[in-house]
């Protein structure tokens, strides 16, 4: 199939011209914090990324390097937030991702942009709480030992894997999981719906919960779910429905990959551009 | 043993005396001078675990300063370097600026300001060259703006470092965010470093250049306007901040804020811009608005103050850890390396 395509400059106006109304999603979840090397209970507390950490997240980067990219969404928290920032810094299309303030009107009115060009280049980030890690109450900052001492293992485990049995003060899956889908579904689906191209950096158990909803998994099912550190997650965003493409493969693998005529032209424009 | 001249790069050392292999001479008062060499190992009753022994070790180190005699104090055993933060006889804090490294905007050439842009991958090294640069220095504290080049700089700067604490950045913005970033165990509060984000450290607001290009700008005001908004000390850019109300505001914070972690004995790292970095120095060092004018400091090169009896005392760039010789800017920093070296060797 044959399309007539826009030239790569365009590709802004072009999305919500396009004949398909598709759109890429990549979900990644950070890598290494130095609370996961010390081995404690992180949840919501705000702990930075170790060396390996960085690396996985430059790694993730370049995987993602071809795919367009027009949103992205983070938690709150600097883990996830580094690990786009970073990640982007392997994008070959070159638009500069701009974390937008609404903290307050003084914060909003000092990160204007006066260049209706340079906003065009631009890829806004919005950090949101309701992308925040699973808050895990009065074992943040535990270690897994200490825990089990005081609590007990049995109870330590509940706590881990169930789906509604929050830690003391704490979130269970199924709390994070409504605060987390309701935010994708209230702010970042019309994006897609839009023609936008999303990347969201977040956690663990905010992201499962995102794919329970868009692979419409069970309870049981999202218990079982892991997701790999580092390594992004692309869905296809198609008609009001979510195709699963698994993982983008490293760019230093031989072959071509296209996961959607769109997506492979996509990737020929880069290629144009840049040589 | 003879004893070893040693170099630093800033400043002169006098060396005097000598080494005695068989342990520590320890009278207080004298003005026993002691090398500490890179290397060697000096026998101060310390355990891989750092706990403390009874009997207090004076150790002689030779003090790079413009003063002509060496100082010798009992020093406080290592496991306790926290509470003998509070409780160490000479009020002595480290200061460490780091101005963030390249930015996309910096790259693409176009006025930043306020905008919160990210690192290129060249400002991600910088930081991280940064990090090499202060990884023996101890860091209690950090303070960073809002912005993420300057955050992300501080973090990556602190996977080099060596003590191995853990920096938690603390979130005020809400009861929700403070309660949720609650940490439940004393142990793990001690192995942290509080980093605190400021709107007061944010680079200059650059008002409606903010996203313009040089070139752009130019034809739109005029060469010489440009020029007078970028380097005049209280012109400011239309909707913008002149280089005097952005030092009026960073340096205010930095008075009630940072100082009194200082004057507590909490050696602090402050990540930030090159126009709130620079209001700030016109303080430590009692610059002119003339002098602050030409006043630039390099991106991602550290640079260290001593904060003493109430005296900010400039003591340059830390030297790279691969280059040769010691560095000792203080006695106190001197032996903190050193717990370093025995921690981790």
């Amino acid at each position: 199939m044959f399309e007539q395509v826009s030239t790569p400059l365009q590709s802004n106006t072009s999305n919500s011209q396009k004949k398909s109304n598709e759109v890429a999603l990549i979900l990644i979840r950070h890598g290494e914090s130095l609370w996961n090397e010390k081995n404690l209970f992180t949840g919501c507390v705000d702990v930075p990324l170790t060396k390996k950490g960085v690396e996985e997240a430059i790694e993730a980067g370049k995987r993602i390097s071809n795919i367009p990219v027009d949103m992205i969404y983070t938690s709150a928290l600097i883990r996830a937030q580094m690990t786009a920032m970073l990640a982007m810094t392997q994008h070959r299309r070159r638009k500069v991702p701009i974390i937008i303030h609404n903290e307050s009107e003084q914060a909003r009115a000092w990160s204007e942009v006066f260049s209706e060009d340079t906003k065009k280049q631009s890829i806004p980030v919005i950090a949101a709480w309701q992308l925040n890690e699973r808050m895990y109450g009065e074992l943040q900052g535990l270690n897994k030992q200490e825990t089990a001492d005081r609590y007990g293992k049995e109870k330590v485990h509940e706590w881990r894997r169930s789906y509604d049995i929050p830690p003391p003060d704490g979130e269970s899956l199924e709390m994070c999981a409504e605060r987390a889908v309701a935010y994708f579904k209230d702010q970042i689906e019309p994006q897609l719906l839009s023609g936008k191209n999303v990347m969201i950096a977040a956690h663990g158990n905010s992201l499962r919960s995102i794919i329970m909803h868009l692979d419409k998994l069970t309870s049981q099912e999202v218990i079982s779910l892991e997701l790999s550190t580092g390594i992004p997650m692309l869905y296809i965003f198609k008609e009001g429905k979510f195709i699963r493409r698994g993982s983008p493969v490293a760019p230093t693998e031989a072959g071509v990959y296209a996961y959607t005529r769109r997506l492979a032209l996509y990737r020929q424009k880069l290629d144009e551009m840049l040589h | 043993m003879a004893a070893s001249a040693f170099h630093q790069a800033i400043g002169t050392l006098q060396s005097h005396g000598h080494f005695n292999n068989s342990g520590l001479h320890h009278e207080q008062g004298d003005n026993y001078m002691r090398l500490i060499s890179k290397g060697f190992k000096v026998e101060i009753g310390l355990s891989k675990r750092g706990c403390c022994r009874s009997v207090q070790r004076n150790i002689g180190v030779v003090q790079a300063s413009t003063s002509q005699t060496s100082v010798f104090e009992p020093v406080l055993s290592p496991a306790k370097s926290n509470a003998s933060s509070s409780q160490k006889k000479s009020n002595e804090a480290a200061l460490i600026l780091i101005r963030h490294g390249e930015s996309l905007w910096n790259e693409k050439n176009l006025f930043t300001g306020c905008v919160d842009v990210p690192l290129t991958k060249k400002g991600v090294e910088e930081a991280i060259e940064a990090g090499q640069r202060i990884s023996n220095i101890p860091v209690d504290m950090i303070y960073t703006s809002a912005l993420i080049r300057a955050q992300m700089t501080a973090m990556l700067a602190m996977t080099q470092h060596r003590r191995q604490k853990v920096p938690i950045i603390i979130h005020n913005e809400s009861e929700q965010a403070r309660a949720w970033s609650q940490v439940f165990s004393e142990e793990t509060k001690k192995q942290s470093i509080p980093v605190i984000a400021a709107w007061q450290l944010n680079e200059r607001m650059y008002g409606e250049l903010q996203g313009l290009n040089k070139q752009e700008t130019a034809d739109r005001y005029g060469k010489e306007q440009v020029h007078e908004w970028r380097r005049s000390y209280d012109i400011p850019p239309p909707n913008g901040e002149s280089l005097e109300m952005c030092a009026q505001r960073a340096v205010a914070y930095f008075k009630d804020q940072i100082e009194p972690q200082l004057l507590s004995g909490k050696n602090v790292m402050i990540a930030a811009h090159g126009n709130s970095l620079r209001s700030i120095i016109m303080y430590l060092d009692k610059l002119t608005s003339q002098e602050v004018i030409s006043l630039e400091l390099s991106t991602g090169i550290p640079m260290l103050y001593i904060f003493k009896e109430g005296k900010f005392i400039r003591r340059g760039s830390p030297v790279a850890p691969t280059e040769a010789g010691v560095y000792a800017y203080t006695r106190s920093l001197a032996l903190y390396r050193q717990k370093l070296d025995d921690m981790l060797h």
